[in-house]
């Protein structure tokens, strides 16, 4: 346990020394907002409408993006060495990847947190005190993400890959489930397809909190994303070859 | 001397290609054991089934006469491993990276402290321990890279080529580095295709290539056995006039190539034949202004058990 804390420690402490990871996490999703919330502000009732629709969109987003906060905390060419050294001491594999997706998760839920204090204080409605169960849904989403990119590099033993696949996954769930525009006005088909979108699960989710005041969805939500965080896990638990590392 | 490490037979095939087949060494307390070969020829594959980081095909290794297999964990918190590429934290100090890389053989508090402090310190990097590792030179990396692999005072240190790329200084500070290690009572089980390191460290040496052990001794041993030849380079005053047919009726002389003021003889070993060589130089009232003799390396060692130089 002292081995897999120090892991732990190390592998938060190189995230938040990624400035890459951090403002893709946090500039880039608001810089998204206000472009995607402007551009499409004359397809609301209301224009703030459209920036709180976007906020919600890609916080969804860039919690499913945090599989690729794995994949860099897994695999990137110049934390993939010093990892090998892990590697040689006693620790044991599992330290090795279940510190990777721990600490991908940690790093990722606390900057998406942090976004979600940003955006109720620019008066973006996160439905007040509910964003708390917002928070709370989140939890195991982000965890069921890093899980996911630490599996693809277990599978694909190589960080470009994994990342490259991820990104398409992860950009064609954000379109059809309406993180950049809504389907559900497009037809029966897109609408359909929208369906299949985790993101799409999410979004509903994560509205049905804030505008209903519904928790229907939150339970659901959350054991699912545990059961796939589980199984993710085992899944990076039968993957994982010590020699995808050499 | 007492084993401690054995290695039985190891073999390792990739798909189809066999690249080690059935290998047997040990590793004696103490000593410096130099693995030498070309690039490929299974010294890394070796060493990374060594520290279960891949899969063999077959084979036994037991440390201390323990199966490694059966008590890995206590195996790998007895090992200290110096890798080829460096494997550092580049945007860390080297204090941190120390620290951290011995925290995970269980060090903690002011044993940790202590240890850091004396790795850093036998690296020469003790007045460096803030700066991060990015602004290091090659040289100050590698020795960083010896530092986090030592600090926990391992019983064995498995070093993979800790010298690729840097200045001969380094180097240097490196070879000197790994004698005191084995002064302090490790054991040292190094990777090298430099010849030099080879002469200047190890107590024993195995040389590798195919995947086959080709040759195991101390290098003054390796010498004996594969030393047939003497070379002799002599320089006259003035250039010289004597005949080639005049050395080759010499005893033992089996080739002769004279060039303006140098002459290069080289005889077949074990037969005394310098004084008649000088002789006939003098017969010809040539005078020798410089002459040396030069006994087999180990590069010739190699070349002979092979067939080709350690870096082809």
């Amino acid at each position: 346990m002292y081995c897999f804390w120090q892991i732990l420690k190390m592998d938060l402490k190189n995230n938040f020394k990624n400035p890459i990871l951090i403002n893709y996490n946090t500039f880039f999703a608001i810089a998204m907002i206000l472009i995607m919330g402007y551009l499409s502000s004359g397809n609301y009732q209301n224009g703030i409408d459209s920036y709180n629709y976007y906020a919600v969109a890609f916080l969804v987003f860039g919690i499913l993006e945090g599989a690729m906060t794995a994949t860099n905390c897994f695999m990137e060419r110049d934390i993939k060495k010093p990892n090998l050294r892990i590697l040689y001491s006693p620790c044991g594999q599992f330290s090795v990847y279940f510190s990777k997706i721990t600490a991908s998760f940690l790093f990722d839920y606390i900057l998406h947190a942090g976004l979600c204090i940003v955006f109720l204080l620019l008066g973006i409605n996160l439905g007040g005190w509910n964003v708390l169960w917002i928070l709370l849904m989140m939890l195991p989403v982000e965890f069921a993400s890093a899980a996911l990119g630490v599996l693809f590099c277990c599978i694909f033993h190589c960080e470009e890959t994994a990342s490259s696949i991820l990104s398409l996954f992860i950009s064609i769930s954000a379109f059809l489930g309406g993180a950049f525009f809504s389907l559900d006005g497009m037809g029966k088909i897109l609408s359909a397809a929208s369906r299949i979108s985790p993101v799409k699960w999410l979004i509903d989710a994560f509205f049905s909190v804030i505008y209903d005041g519904s928790l229907a969805y939150t339970a659901p939500v959350i054991l699912a994303s545990i059961g796939i965080s589980i199984l993710l896990t085992f899944g990076c638990a039968k993957t994982f070859r010590v020699e995808d590392y050499l | 001397m007492e084993k401690l490490l054995e290695v039985r037979n190891l073999t390792k095939n990739f798909k189809d290609n066999c690249v080690l087949d059935h290998i047997s060494f040990s590793v004696n307390k103490g000593e410096i054991l130099c693995l030498l070969g070309p690039n490929g020829a299974g010294k890394s594959t070796t060493i990374n089934i060594l520290l279960g980081l891949l899969r063999r095909n077959e084979g036994t290794i037991l440390y201390e006469g323990v199966k490694i297999d059966h008590k890995l964990h206590d195996y790998k918190q007895k090992l200290g491993v110096v890798p080829q590429d460096l494997a550092l934290y580049e945007e860390l100090s080297a204090e941190q990276n120390a620290r951290f890389f011995t925290s995970l053989y269980g060090l903690r508090g002011v044993d940790l402290d202590a240890a850091v402090e004396e790795a850093l310190t036998f690296a020469g990097l003790a007045d460096r321990r803030k700066d991060k590792v990015k602004t290091f030179s090659g040289g100050m990396k590698r020795r960083l890279n010896i530092a986090c692999a030592i600090a926990h005072h391992p019983e064995l240190v498995v070093m993979d080529e800790p010298t690729v790329g840097i200045d001969p200084q380094s180097r240097n500070h490196i070879l000197g580095s790994i004698r005191k290690l084995q002064q302090n009572g490790m054991t040292v089980l190094y990777t090298t295709h430099y010849m030099e390191e080879v002469e200047a460290i190890s107590s024993r040496i195995i040389i590798i290539d195919h995947g086959k052990i080709i040759a195991e001794g101390t290098k003054e041993k390796l010498k004996e056995d594969f030393q047939s030849e003497k070379r002799y380079h002599i320089e006259l005053e003035e250039k010289c006039s004597i005949p080639t047919e005049g050395f080759y009726a010499i005893e033992g002389v089996k080739n002769v190539e004279i060039s303006a003021h140098q002459i290069e003889i080289i005889s077949v070993r074990g037969v005394e034949n310098l004084d008649r060589i000088i002789s006939l130089i003098s017969d010809h009232n040539e005078r020798i202004q410089n002459i040396t003799s030069e006994e087999a390396s180990l590069e010739t060692v190699f070349l002979k058990l092979t067939g080709r130089k350690l870096r082809d």
